[in-house]
């Protein structure tokens, strides 16, 4: 067997709330080496110490009392991109959390720890973990780090590769990746000869619900669903399978996905399915379960680290639904001091207040609550959920077109991303508009794709300061939108190189870059327009990263 | 006369619930038994060495440590597995079915077996192990299943016992453990009973099967248990 790694000269960090549990294991981590080890007593002091420092491993304890759980706590700096992959998280649990641990989908940890366990077997276990994290390191690298570095998926690709080539028992693992990364980059095909070919050697989750994405990432929505539906049987307790075929149903029948949620739920607590578990039956408009999904989020997160607007408007929405208007005020109220203050809390607290009032038949009060929204709208730069929360309020309030005109510019900033679009819809839906909303968000889609396409023709025409003129616009205007910026940034570097070298434009291309990059780093294009620059700026040029 | 036992009857859930208690104390002991074996190591040698200056046959304290962790855990192994018929037969048993390296899942096991009774040999077979790498199952459970089966073996042999990992001809992976003892009595063999006079009462037979086939593909594949008597009794475990 390989040499092991060697806790000696690690960074760990210990996150225990029982004064005598961290005590315990800070004597057993010592015992197996690790001289270097913070504790902290709950999920702010964690947080507080990952802000400061990177550590090679993290050990915690699922259950860290009241507030939020272990689990929680790795959803929490997972999605905030503070725990970098190459970190290792050992979750230690009891008997009965172990079943929630072992669950885990999307935010699972490296390894898991039944208590109580000897210090021997803990050193063992995180010398593995670290064993394959040092073996996975060259992926890690490319995947990058966070919100800030998206990392270049081809050479995280190609370290997966490299991985597999050579064998050795994280061949798979480096597999699993792959397939992960694929997927992500849109490459379904690719990411399904990956999944059979694992297949063909062996029957395991990940790669049974990973066909199935490619499945339905091919546009085959009903052999994915039959799959998902097959690995549900077979592994009934994988909450990947669970959350996939949700959100394949929501599509086009939001009752069957509800009732696929409440049966993850049966699994494993958590506090993002119980929030989509609310918003479908909201949707579904079974207020009673959407007002019981939000209090349990409201209430179970003491903390605060975990609760967004959306369950203090969900909740809103579910008592207003049901003739509680007092009730429905004061989530409004709680939402105020739940949150620290921003125009999107202003603006989605009036928003949230105006449907209450116009379902109460107060018009005075709804007319008001509105003008406040619309107000904040206006003056800042909402991000989607909030402003597509206004555009509610708007067709509640008897303001249609103000929100149309909302929805069109959330619909052409984000035309890429399939979860607003949802989201844009279901406003409509409320409004009675489905239909309509169908047609307003297809004829938004049609017209970005017809932007780009004559830009493109300019472009290709030789009208290139035509294309820079128009792209620039937009992408000034939709700074969410990736390919609007690749596209702009494209049209720049092509007027480059045909006139000669710019630095006013090479700059903007570049920032063009890096604005696509942060709203999609894994977009199609990213890699082609980046190659593009490097070959185009000069010495001295602002660089990429990576 | 006795009442036959039956591992499958139904539990009171306030037996459960103490069942529960206690294999956690159970395992709490083992854990603060270790901890005090590892610290007072030295000691505890240095003293036994001293002591056999007056009474050479003193037996090093090491092993009294070892005698106890194994009971405790052997029991604590055993209420486990009786709350995990439980949950079965409330319809909450969860199997946690992730991919394990085969040489890892080896190692904790042995590891958690500790060694042979004394007379015994204990042969490990590891050559499919590492063609296979990792292989998805819920390791806890079928690792509690497997422990059980080898301290009946230990029980049982004559003189040998050996544990097994190959690839059945049908695919998945099989773990077998056979011993040279007196081999399965001809009812369980036929599968009539899962205990069959003797000590022992059959709970481990019952587990192992339960574990075995709540493990299933999306083809409908599922995990099964067979008995055998070659020469000894042989038991395969094959997760599908």
């Amino acid at each position: 067997m390989a040499a092991r790694v060697d806790l000696h000269g690690k960074q760990g960090l210990l996150v225990d709330d029982m004064p005598e549990m961290r005590s315990a294991m800070r004597i057993q981590l010592s015992d197996v080496g690790l001289e270097h080890c913070d504790t902290a007593r709950n999920v702010k002091e964690a947080f507080e110490h990952l802000a400061q420092k990177r550590y090679d491993l993290i050990v915690c304890d699922y259950n860290l009392g009241q507030g939020a759980d272990g689990q929680q706590f790795l959803e929490l700096v997972r999605r905030k991109h503070v725990l970098p992959l190459s970190t290792a998280f050992l979750m230690v649990t009891g008997e009965t959390g172990y079943e929630q641990v072992a669950t885990a989908a999307e935010y699972a940890p490296d390894d898991y720890l039944l208590k109580p366990f000897t210090a021997e077997l803990l050193g063992t276990r995180l010398t593995r973990i670290l064993d394959k994290k040092a073996a996975l390191a060259p992926v890690y690298r490319w995947m990058g780090t966070g919100a800030l570095d998206k990392g270049e998926p081809d050479k995280a690709l190609a370290a997966c590769e490299a991985i597999i080539a050579a064998g050795g028992r994280y061949a798979l693992d480096a597999q699993r990746l792959k397939g992960e990364l694929l997927l992500s980059l849109g490459r379904a095909a690719e990411a399904q000869a990956v999944y059979e070919g694992v297949l063909a050697q062996r029957a395991t989750p990940w790669a049974v619900v990973g066909l199935a994405r490619a499945e339905l990432a091919t546009g085959h929505d009903g052999e994915a669903r039959e799959m998902f539906e097959q690995a549900l049987v077979a592994y009934p307790n994988y909450l990947a399978a669970y959350d996939s075929l949700a959100h394949l149903l929501a599509r086009t029948d939001k009752v069957a996905a509800q009732e696929v949620v409440e049966q993850a739920l049966k699994v494993a607590p958590s506090t993002q399915r119980t929030r989509e578990l609310g918003s479908l039956a909201i949707d579904n408009r079974d207020f009673e379960r959407a007002e019981s999904a939000f209090k349990r989020v409201v209430e179970k997160d003491r903390t605060g680290f975990f609760k967004s607007h959306d369950d203090y408007a969900g909740l809103a929405k579910s008592y207003v639904e049901q003739g509680k208007t007092v009730e429905a005020l004061g989530a409004v109220r709680d939402m105020g001091s739940a949150f620290a203050r921003s125009p999107e809390l202003a603006a989605r607290q009036a928003a949230v207040e105006c449907q209450i009032h116009v379902r109460a038949g107060n018009p005075e009060a709804a007319k008001a609550a509105l003008d406040k929204a619309l107000k904040v709208q206006q003056s800042a730069r909402l991000d989607a959920t909030t402003a597509l929360e206004v555009a509610q309020a708007c067709f509640a309030g008897g303001r249609a077109d103000d929100a149309k005109s909302i929805i069109q510019t959330v619909a052409e900033d984000h035309h890429e991303n399939d979860a607003v679009l949802a989201r844009a819809q279901s406003v409509f839906a409320a409004a009675g508009l489905e239909d309509e909303g169908t047609v307003f968000l297809e004829a938004t889609r049609k017209r970005m794709i017809k932007l780009n396409n004559d830009a493109v023709a300019l472009a290709k025409s030789g009208q290139l300061d035509e294309a820079v003129a128009m792209l620039s616009e937009a992408a000034d205007r939709l700074t969410n939108n990736a390919q609007i910026a690749l596209n702009a940034a494209l049209a720049l570097l092509m007027h480059v190189h045909r006139n000669g070298v710019d630095a006013a434009r090479i700059a903007q291309a570049h920032a063009y870059i890096l604005q696509a990059q942060g709203v999609n780093a894994a977009h199609p294009k990213l890699a082609e327009v980046s190659q593009f620059y490097r070959r185009i700026a000069p010495a001295g040029s602002p660089a990429l990263p990576g | 006369m006795d009442t036959p036992i039956d591992p499958l009857a139904p539990l009171d859930p306030l037996v459960a619930a103490v069942i529960h208690d206690a294999k956690n104390a159970l395992l709490a002991l083992d854990t603060q038994l270790a901890d005090i074996e590892r610290r007072t190591a030295r000691f505890l040698d240095d003293e036994c060495r001293t002591a056999r200056s007056v009474d050479p046959e003193c037996r090093p304290a090491r092993a009294d440590f070892s005698a106890a962790r194994a009971t405790a855990t052997r029991i604590a192994g055993q209420l486990t597995e009786l709350l995990t018929c439980f949950r079965a037969q409330q319809g909450r048993l969860r199997l946690a079915i992730d991919d394990h390296d085969l040489s890892d899942f080896i190692d904790d096991l042995l590891a958690e077996l500790g060694p042979p009774p004394a007379g015994i040999a204990f042969a490990v077979d590891r050559a499919a192990v590492d063609r296979l790498g990792a292989w998805a199952f819920d390791a806890y459970l079928v690792k509690l299943a497997l422990l059980d089966t080898l301290r009946n073996a230990f029980r049982h042999a004559r003189t040998g016992v050996r544990l097994g990992v190959d690839t059945p001809p049908e695919g998945g992976v099989r773990f077998s453990v056979a011993d040279d003892g007196p081999g399965f009595p001809e009812a369980v063999l036929i599968g009539a009973v899962v205990q069959s006079g003797g000590e022992g009462t059959g709970l481990g037979l019952v587990f192992a099967r339960l574990i075995a086939e709540r493990h299933a593909t999306p083809a409908g594949r599922h995990g099964r248990v067979e008995l055998a008597n070659h020469g000894g009794a042989t038991l395969r475990l094959t997760l599908p």
